[in-house]
């Protein structure tokens, strides 16, 4: 196992940094290893990285998510086994900080413990700069999207959310 | 044009060891085989290389999900999706001929195997009062016959319509709409008859009709259960789902009174390890049940996880999930702490320790999924089996979360579609205020009839005119005589249909055939060339286009029927819906869905994008719309079937070589049965103790409270290692067993898994009528 955890800051509020960060479907738009990501609901992703020649796909549980503060994800993989946390912290000038932590505990993670890591913290590091341009240029969220999720679970932030307005009589 | 058989040869039963695996080559060699004989090359090609892909047909075999649109194989189907595709592509064809040739009586002593093996219907037929024929009859007159007996009922409540899973959203919600704009509610449903317990089960403790689950939480699972279901023949590529999980680790715990071939083991014929390797072995665990023990098995379970949260407080239980999200735990855990381990065990026929087993199995896994099918919904006490599957769910917050959730397995292709259509005997007040906002007229409110219900109206004289939107009914529904008996009381009875089936023998004073478009067809209109759009099991809507030339010119799509039908019949009422522009352009028709059912707005934009509409669940977002408007636990009265001494408990089930109600060989290779479907499966106990032996002539006689004897003639013995007590044998030959009052609680649907029958000696092989 190994953890990486890199940090950057960017000059939006805190509530404009988060609510960009929920909008998984447009990373790819920003980031160069990030392919493609689909929500297949708020809690369960689908993501589509490449490296070079390599590529993984990998899906993706969200276990906590609070507005305006943190997520924390887990891998579904049983090959790539990892989890993350992202949170999000104002600044006294009015900006946010943004912190990235992932844990990787996959087979190979032992074998390569020297270079992987630096590796992995580059590659983030990166990315987090990629946000940080995207978001300060748009200078405003493309979209949000405010629930909780709490142990996997989503929790309403209203009785009854758009998601849930769904034909729910009893299906033979 | 390929020749149909014209005689049914006599085949030989013989027997083999059931198989211990499912697919690989042989399931290969079977589809093509059986696609060949049925239609050309080419036609083989351009509807297997099409089915189930983004654009293509979607497979009307069964209603399992597709993997998402990158990820779907070249081909991706299964050897029965193949065979059902390939029997509506058939180049056989009838017309009038075949009716001079054969009267309705006639083809009423034919198998539902020859039947279907006729061919294509290609023109409009009737039956006249008196007459044993069908002749040909235009569309035209067809029209002015059914409209004019609709006119002429005292009440709107003397007609029923109803649908099989094989119809589109599109056709579904225009034949609701029809109904309601006529003034009845009579929408009886194939689902009636499969999964009316699920949803009633799910409705009342979780407030959604459907499963919780995705194929992605299924790859994802630690553990499944795999409950009453039989994949390998029902829904064979559920097996490459599982496939799937277990190459991620899952566990899968198999619960059938039956060893299944698929659910021991399977050959994916897409991979070259399951052509030439061992395959993967599906069931970790294997518990043997009886017919219907489901019920004690997870209240069994269920009682184990509260023990173990006792000795580790804080450890077993979702606490937390418990407090926040649900409601009754403290009765249901009083009610189930009560349930004695003598009953459960003999209501199972499992011992303790496999029982205890379970439990580590599931104290060791962090998400956990159900599946179920027939086996759990055909029974009296089905709606509070599912409860209590819920109840175990619950117990370790395994809903609403990544890897978890209920899965009732659906059999017919649209049948989840239809009901969101609106096909559903009592729709809630808001479906039906949406629609008068809509169309402007005031949809009938009073609850109307479900099939059972509808066999006991049309028995009494209480309905003239019945419609069939597909389907073949009278071999899907219980009872047969007395459902055949009912269906001769209406004075009207029409079907629309691609292939002949035994429905159309069994008329009214009229009768009609209404030959329609197949799926595989191409579906030309007056605003050109159409799609239709389905849902599967999982809440996927998409779209399902036909790539063959129609049977024949003559040919008129499900929903042109229902438009034109309902132009002829309604004119001068003062509706104002747009039947003419429904049929010239389907997209009308789902711009009035997208407005009227919640969930699908913007409709025709969102169906187009490569594997459409994924439905949410509104249990996967914290969300319970049922009374409570939370989870709730509830306390379920233990039951267990038992049969008197001398008499087993049947069950009804399909052959591997069979799709719905329609033989395609009288093989089962998968349990090892050859030449004929009149058979029936015992433990070799069972055999002894019954003073039988094997491959003995028997009659099955079923035993219920009413009056008429209902017996099925002329069956084979065949030793099977089903459970002790507990009988096994093919439908539609035994529907005839299965009373019409024998219902599930609540559901109102028939208990064709636990039939009380005793087996007769005939002294000398029957001579009973081929079907």
């Amino acid at each position: 196992m190994y953890s990486v955890e890199e940090t950057i800051e960017v000059a939006v509020p805190v509530r404009a940094a988060y609510n960009q960060w929920t909008q998984f479907k447009s990373f790819p738009r920003f980031m160069t290893v990030v392919k493609k990501v689909e929500q297949i609901r708020p809690a369960l992703l689908s993501w589509t990285l490449a490296v070079g020649p390599l590529r993984r796909e990998f899906q993706a549980e969200i276990v906590e998510q609070e507005p305006d503060s943190h997520l924390t994800w887990q891998s579904l993989e049983r090959h790539f086994v990892h989890r993350g946390e992202v949170s999000f912290r104002p600044t006294a000038t009015g900006g946010t900080t943004v912190t990235v932590r992932i844990e990787v505990d996959s087979p190979g993670a032992t074998a390569l413990r020297g270079g992987l890591p630096k590796l992995v913290g580059r590659v983030v590091q990166r990315e987090l700069g990629h946000f940080k341009a995207y978001i300060e240029g748009l200078g405003a969220e493309s979209g949000a999207w405010r629930g909780t999720i709490r142990g996997g679970r989503v929790r309403p932030e209203e009785p009854r959310p758009h998601r849930s307005r769904v034909a729910h009589w009893p299906v033979g | 044009m390929k020749k149909a058989p014209g005689d049914e040869p006599n085949e030989a039963l013989t027997v083999t060891p059931p198989k211990k695996w499912a697919a690989g080559v042989p399931a290969v060699a079977h589809a093509l085989g059986y696609s060949l004989e049925e239609t050309s090359v080419r036609r083989t090609g351009e509807t297997l290389l099409t089915m189930n892909q983004v654009g293509g047909i979607d497979c009307p075999g069964c209603a399992w999900a597709d993997p998402s649109p990158g990820n779907r194989h070249r081909n991706e189907y299964c050897e029965n999706g193949a065979k059902h595709i390939n029997d509506e592509a058939t180049s056989r064809r009838i017309g009038a001929d075949f009716f001079r040739e054969h009267t309705v009586s006639e083809l009423g002593r034919r198998s539902d195997k020859w039947l279907n093996q006729q061919g294509r219907l290609t023109e409009p037929m009737v039956k006249r009062p008196g007459s044993d024929s069908y002749q040909p009859i235009s569309w035209h007159d067809a029209f002015d016959l059914l409209a004019s007996e609709l006119r002429s009922l005292d009440s709107p409540d003397e007609a029923v319509f109803y649908t099989s899973g094989r119809a589109s959203n599109e056709a579904a919600f225009a034949l609701q709409l029809f109904a309601r704009a006529l003034g009845t509610n009579n929408l009886p449903d194939c689902s009636n008859m499969c999964h009316e317990s699920s949803g009633f089960a799910l409705h009342e403790t979780l407030g959604t009709g459907k499963g919780t689950v995705s194929l992605d939480d299924l790859h994802h699972a630690d553990l499944i259960f795999v409950v009453g279901q039989n994949p390998g023949t029902n829904h064979p590529r559920q097996l490459s789902a599982l496939e799937e999980a277990k190459r991620n680790g899952a566990r899968i715990i198999a619960v059938n009174p039956l060893p299944e071939a698929g659910l021991l083991r399977f050959k994916n014929p897409q991979k070259p390890s399951g052509v030439i390797g061992k395959g993967t072995q599906i069931a970790d665990r294997f518990l043997h049940i009886r017919n219907g023990g489901d019920l004690a098995l997870f209240q069994g379970i269920n009682r184990l996880l509260l023990e173990a949260e006792d000795a580790r407080p804080g450890e077993v239980l979702a606490r937390d999930f418990i407090e926040s999200d649900t409601k009754g735990f403290e009765e249901f855990a009083e009610h189930v702490r009560t349930i004695g381990w003598d009953d459960i065990l003999a209501a199972t026929g499992l011992a303790r320790e496999e029982i205890e087993q379970v439990r580590d199995e599931v104290l060791g896994s962090r998400r956990v999924i159900v599946c179920w099918a027939m086996g759990i919904t055909q029974h009296k006490h089905a709606v509070p089996t599912i409860r209590e599957i819920v109840n175990f769910l619950l117990l370790r917050g395994n809903i609403g979360r990544a890897g978890t959730g209920a899965c009732p397995v659906r059999g017919h292709s649209n049948v989840q579609g239809d009901r969101t259509m609106g096909i559903w005997e009592q729709m809630p007040d808001d479906f039906l205020d949406a629609l008068q906002t809509e169309f402007g007229f005031d949809p009938p409110r009073a609850h109307g009839l479900d099939s059972v219900n509808s066999i006991r109206a049309m028995r009494e004289g209480r309905i003239k005119f019945f419609l069939a939107l597909a389907g073949n009914f009278v071999r899907a529904a219980p009872d047969s005589a007395i459902t055949e008996d009912a269906m001769r009381n209406c004075r009207l009875t029409a079907h629309i249909s691609t292939k002949l089936n035994r429905s159309h023998t069994v008329c009214g004073e009229t009768a009609l055939i209404l030959p329609t478009l197949g799926r595989t067809e191409v579906d030309i209109q007056a605003d050109g060339e159409q799609f239709v759009t389905v849902e599967n099991s999982m809440s996927e809507v998409h779209t399902s286009q036909g790539r063959l030339q129609p049977a024949s010119p003559l040919l008129l799509s499900e929903i042109s029927i229902l438009c034109r039908l309902a132009r002829r019949t309604l004119d001068g009422r003062g509706t104002d819906i747009p039947w003419e522009q429904f049929e010239a352009d389907y997209g009308a028709i789902r711009d009035h869905i997208s407005r009227i059912v919640p969930g699908l707005h913007d409709f025709n934009r969102r169906v187009t994008r490569p594997g459409g509409i994924q439905l949410p669940n509104a249990v996967n977002e914290g969300v319970y719309h049922n009374d409570v408007g939370k989870a709730l636990f509830t306390a379920n009265d233990f039951a267990m079937l038992r049969a008197p001494e001398g008499y087993l408990l049947l069950q009804t089930l399909r052959s591997h070589d069979q799709w719905n109600t329609v033989p395609y060989t009288s093989n089962d290779r998968y349990r090892g049965i050859h030449g004929s479907r009149r058979v029936v499966l015992v433990n070799p106990e069972d055999v002894a103790a019954l003073g039988l032996s094997e491959g003995q002539h028997v009659d099955l006689v079923s035993v219920w409270g009413d009056d008429p004897e209902r017996r099925a003639e002329g069956f084979r013995v065949v030793s099977y290692p089903t459970t002790r007590g507990c009988a096994a044998a093919y439908y539609p030959e035994t529907n005839v067993l299965v009373p019409l009052d024998s219902v599930a609680d609540k559901s109102n649907q028939p208990t064709s898994k636990a039939i009380v029958v005793r087996l007769e000696p005939v002294a000398s092989p029957a001579t009973a009528s081929p079907r």
